[in-house]
């Protein structure tokens, strides 16, 4: 069929017609083969000008539209919807942007624009002859959630999503929920019990009809796209019947594996069956680690919890494995702390703790009841020297960037030591004090005036063991003076770094992490809360070291992009995709090495690429990189775009 | 209450806070009103030259936004309003909204801007913080990406109006849109929620009176105007008095902020970073110019934040002196900024051709009567006061009403549009779970 193209030229006000002599174009354009309709008007987009256009697609029967007027972003949505409704299909309308390209650039160089319009406009003519109908793709969404992180990043995200109405299945790797908060004594700056808070969380997550909460579960394949994740999760079944449980302790007593307590922070050990770290006291339960099992660990047929156990309740069934499909992601995996044996220039000491052990010390719940101690003998320590930025915002040795929470957990914690031990003496070494939250500036204020907290400018050159003190060694800056202290105990603010594995995760997932490890945002004011994969959200400390208010905005923010998400009946996606003429494709791989959204592949045995076109954005980076210009995006293929470059370059030659 | 519950939110504010949430909730499926004061939304991150730490210019990245804003079906933004009164209570809320005279028929105006080409009146430009080199017309809109694109007739300045002269708007306008007779008009409208998003402004700068009031002492914002590439100065560094080129420009954190005792106790959180920002940008447009901060500590706590501003020491050669400035005063074709550095210990005495304080974030006083009508408790500095500052950070302690960006306390971009998203989610769980409750009542009521 010829193709019947109608071009509309936009005066835009005198924006475009004050610079390109809008009627000669028109002139011009008339007779340009394929064209056989040609117009102006002052406002293309306006009801008048958009009637016009739709008489000439009735009465000229167009097959083609060519919108010269402003940049597409602004108006080609309007000209496709139009053309829609006209019965003519959208994608074969273009828009030859005159304005932006054409006509503000060159103003007062009437006869450059007008020439320069007419080429721009030509090229889009011949782009527009190639172009065919297409039929958007419509992919199913699965309305369901998986969140990965059990930590208040996660239960909020989790909440959000689960009031919208929809399925949520938490996954969370320990055996219970809270992550890195359960751990902490209080929260600065109101000074609330960090456990009452977070189990007040915990209590609405499992609450919550449309929250699944699985525990000890870990995701262990991924395959799929936004709207179709096809997960696998494995999750640990408890060794222990908490209906069958009396409580009686002697399998702990009996169990041969004794460990550090992770949840304690190594303060104390655990056996590998033992009271569940982080719960309520309220209900407490054996749970039995895994991780740490003999069973597992050295591969034995260990039994003698079973064998001490009177009630029958333990027993050591498989790993269950659940496949389920989930529309969106979010990863809300948190962080942990630097260890402190990275820091060689401070001595590895029982008294040198860092914040979380320090934490674990102050709560109540933890293994001295709240009561401050030096681990090596017991004592009260009577002066405690706080140490910020250990491993943070030192580019040469450790980490570059600044831990975000540091300086405000040391104010809290040294405070906290002063109420509990109102002899003692607090020195706080800093390099800046960050305390930029609503109401953080006057806590740091109070804190030093009422507890008299002394603050140090300046870094720990060393910390070394001298009989029973501790010798900190350091720069106070402002006064120029070297200060020397002999403390009782020392608590190293180490940085903040991402919680292990979540490398590993990321590559499952197809996401990106920053060199230090933490999870890339898709743009750090824009898209905060996206990946750049899309579907798959992150929430929390994964992305970058924050404290909680901030981290419950992230959450809320991911949660919110899930439920625009969701509101959708299915997805639709632009049918301006990557095609693959399989006639030509030698199955290189090239396409997809160069693509940044995984959407394509090459099919092992057919040896051809092929693209998902749920994945495929229509960037063209596979294009370009194929050697024999198999894989073309539609509407835009090689002969569109050098058809185009051939009207632009007529007046040009290579030779000199 | 089911049937009466109005599953559309309105949103009181215009910026990269009210933007957000307005296209989280309208992406959800709902309608959102968008109120805006002035006559674009935009709000003040449209005003910045570029944003830290990645330095994209705001024309880039906030532009595309305010355009799906003005194309989004689910969006009705009303600028140029103001929220007058609210009664009701979460899913029914009447909200009466004054539609300030434009003195331009908006259904008429196309954006064509000829009016504003032919008027001869000239006036401060709000948008441009009223510096010398960047007045407005007395018709105008404020910028050329305004959304929506229309023309506003400065009541104050218009000779028509003030003096019934002139009149060439009328004239020369091809959709004869100008209407001088127009008066402001009110409208009610029925929401199920309320997200307050009236952001921030500048602690005035005369409150500092240690400091010269000089035409070359200046606050950050109007800074950003001169280093904005689009702004009055077109990017070229420029002193306000005598448009020269400034070789010396000395900055001041902490103005106003971290003040207990005659101003301010609270840290404005977002200086630090934009005054090392400025400094830099200052620097590569002014390559042997010099640049000092002043400051107490630097505060740069955000991810990759303290990366750039080790970028700023090293590359840009910035001097930070850890310090207060006593006093700023003029002297001659100078001013004199007098400083200690407390780590040294020595005064510092700095001539410069342009000093920019880094003037506290308060509360924007424009918000002050939307918060007044929602009866919202704020704190003493009158920053909106969240439920819980840990884990309701977004609810206001009122049902149905949440807060968002600035309005709630100092934050930088990212905060705010996580923050916006988070107030988003409240309001799309909020009509989700009452859609999919009326669903199941429906469905139980027919079998």
């Amino acid at each position: 069929m010829k193709p019947r193209i109608g071009v509309f030229v936009c005066h835009c006000g005198l924006n475009i017609a004050a610079t390109v002599e809008v009627s000669e174009v028109v002139k011009a354009i008339k007779d340009y083969p394929g064209v056989v309709h040609a117009q102006d008007y002052i406002y293309m987009c306006s009801d008048p000008g958009q009637e016009l256009v739709r008489k000439a697609i009735r009465e000229k029967n167009l097959t083609g539209l060519v919108m010269s007027n402003c940049s597409p972003s602004l108006h080609e949505r309007t000209f496709r919807n139009l053309a829609a409704s006209e019965g003519l299909n959208p994608y074969l309308v273009e828009v030859a942007n005159i304005r932006e390209y054409c006509s503000w650039p060159h103003q007062g160089d009437k006869e450059t624009a007008t020439k320069k319009a007419l080429t721009i406009i030509k090229a889009t003519i011949e782009r527009v002859k190639r172009n065919q109908a297409l039929v958007p793709l419509i992919v199913p969404l699965q309305k369901r959630v998986l969140v990965l992180g059990g930590g208040v990043a996660g239960m909020q995200t989790a909440l959000d999503i689960a009031e919208g109405g929809y399925p949520v299945t938490i996954l969370e790797k320990e055996a219970y929920l809270g992550g890195r908060v359960r751990q902490l004594d209080r929260t600065f700056i109101s000074l609330e019990s960090a456990p009452d808070l977070v189990n007040e969380m915990i209590d609405r997550t499992l609450k919550q009809p449309n929250i699944e909460v699985l525990t000890t579960a870990q995701i262990e394949n991924l395959s799929g796209y936004v709207g179709n994740f096809e997960v696998r999760i494995r999750q640990q079944i408890p060794w222990v019947d908490p209906d069958k449980c009396n409580g009686c302790e002697a399998c702990i007593t009996a169990c041969p594996a004794e460990v550090p307590s992770a949840f304690d922070r190594g303060l104390v050990t655990r056996k590998a069956i033992d009271w569940t770290p982080g719960e309520r006291s309220g209900d407490k339960s054996i749970f039995l680690d895994h991780q740490v099992c003999r069973r597992v660990t050295h591969q034995e047929n260990c039994t003698a919890c079973q064998e001490a156990c009177k009630e029958g309740a333990i027993a050591y069934p498989e790993d269950r494995f659940i496949e389920q499909t989930y529309g969106a992601i979010v990863v809300a995996t948190g962080h942990d702390l630097y260890r402190k044996s990275a820091l060689t220039e401070y001595a590895e000491d029982p008294d040198v703790l860092d914040a979380l052990q320090f934490e674990r010390m102050l709560a109540e719940d933890g293994p001295t009841g709240g009561k401050v101690m030096r681990p090596s003998d017991g004592k009260v320590p009577k002066e405690v020297v706080f140490v910020q930025c250990a491993g943070s915002r030192d580019p040469d040795k450790h980490f570059p960037y600044c831990s975000k929470v540091c300086c405000m957990y040391t104010c809290k914690e040294a405070r906290r030591y002063k109420e509990k031990v109102p002899d003692g003496q607090a020195y706080l070494f800093y390099i800046d004090i960050r305390s930029t939250g609503k109401g953080y500036e006057e806590f740091v204020k109070e804190s030093v005036e009422k507890e008299r907290l002394l603050y140090l400018k300046g870094k720990v050159s060393k910390i070394a063991r001298q009989g029973d003190k501790l010798l900190v060694l350091g720069g106070d800056t402002i006064t120029g003076v070297q200060v020397e202290i002999e403390a009782d105990l020392v608590v190293l603010a180490m940085a903040t770094v991402p919680n292990p594995g979540a490398k590993e995760l990321a590559r499952l997932l197809n996401i990106n992490t920053d060199p230090y490890g933490f999870i890339q945002e898709a743009h750090p004011k824009l898209a905060p809360v996206e990946t750049l994969t899309a579907g798959i959200y992150l929430a929390g400390t994964s992305q970058a070291p924050k404290d909680i208010p901030h981290t419950i905005y992230q959450a809320g923010g991911a949660a919110s992009k899930i439920l625009s998400l969701f509101s959708r009946k299915e997805l639709v996606h632009e049918p301006l995709v990557a095609r693959v003429d399989t006639e030509i494709c030698a199955g290189c791989g090239y396409c997809r090495d160069n693509c940044a959204f995984q959407a394509v592949d090459v099919d092992p045995i057919r040896k051809k690429a092929v693209v998902n076109e749920a994945l495929c954005e229509g960037c063209g980076a596979c294009a370009t990189a194929c050697p024999s210009g198999a894989i073309q995006v539609k509407n835009l293929d090689s002969k569109q775009v050098f058809d185009m470059i051939s009207i632009v370059t007529q007046d040009y030659s290579l030779q000199p | 209450m089911s049937e009466t519950f109005e599953k559309k939110a309105l949103i009181v504010g215009g910026g990269v806070a009210g933007i957000q949430a307005a296209l989280d909730i309208a992406d959800g499926g709902y309608q959102v009103i968008l109120v805006e004061r002035t006559p674009s939304i935009g709000g003040h991150m449209v005003q910045l030259s570029e944003v830290f730490p990645t330095l994209d210019c705001p024309q880039c990245i906030l532009t595309p936004k305010m355009v799906m804003c003005g194309q989004h079906p689910n969006i009705d933004i009303k600028a140029y309003c103001e929220v007058e009164s609210v009664t009701g209570e979460v899913g029914n809320f009447t909200v009466k909204i004054r539609h300030k005279a434009t003195y331009v028929d908006w259904d008429a105006c196309t954006g064509c801007g000829q009016c504003e080409q032919k008027c001869p009146t000239k006036a401060p430009s709000e948008f441009n913080r009223e510096l010398a080199f960047g007045p407005r017309k007395a018709i105008y809109s404020p910028f050329a990406q305004a959304v929506p694109n229309k023309r506003v007739i400065d009541p104050d300045h218009c000779l028509k109006l003030t003096k019934d002269k002139c009149g060439i708007c009328a004239k020369v306008c091809p959709t004869q849109a100008i209407r001088y007779d127009q008066k402001d008009w009110f409208e009610e409208i029925k929401v199920g929620a309320i997200i307050v998003a009236t952001g921030y402004e500048l602690y005035k700068k005369e409150n500092l009176t240690e400091y010269a009031t000089d035409p070359d002492v200046i606050d950050g914002l109007e800074f950003e105007r001169i280093l904005c590439p689009s702004g009055p100065t077109a990017g070229v560094i420029r002193r306000p008095s005598d448009e020269k080129e400034p070789k010396e420009v000395v900055f001041v954190q902490c103005a106003g902020s971290r003040d207990p005792d005659k101003h301010l106790p609270y840290c404005s959180r977002v200086c630090c970073m934009y005054c090392c920002k400025m400094a830099m940008l200052y620097k590569h447009a002014v390559p042997d110019g010099q640049a000092y901060i002043f400051y107490i500590d630097v505060r740069t706590d955000g991810k990759m934040y303290e990366e750039f501003y080790q970028r700023g020491v090293e590359e840009d050669r910035i001097v930070y002196l850890r310090g207060k400035v006593s006093k700023i005063f003029r002297q001659g074709d100078k001013i004199v900024v007098f400083g200690m550095d407390t780590l040294t210990g020595k005064r510092v005495e700095v001539e410069a051709d342009l000093v920019v304080l880094a003037m506290a974030m308060i509360p924007n006083p424009a918000g002050e009567k939307v918060k007044k009508v929602l009866n919202l408790k704020t704190d003493q500095f009158g920053f909106i006061t969240e439920a819980h500052a840990k884990l309701h950070p977004v609810e206001t302690g009122i049902d149905g009403i949440f807060v968002a960006g600035t309005a709630q306390a100092p934050k930088d971009i990212p905060e705010t549009v996580a923050q916006a998203g988070g107030a988003a989610s409240k309001v799309l769980s909020l009509f989700s779970g009452v859609e999919k409750g009326q669903e199941a009542v429906l469905k139980e009521l027919t079998g």
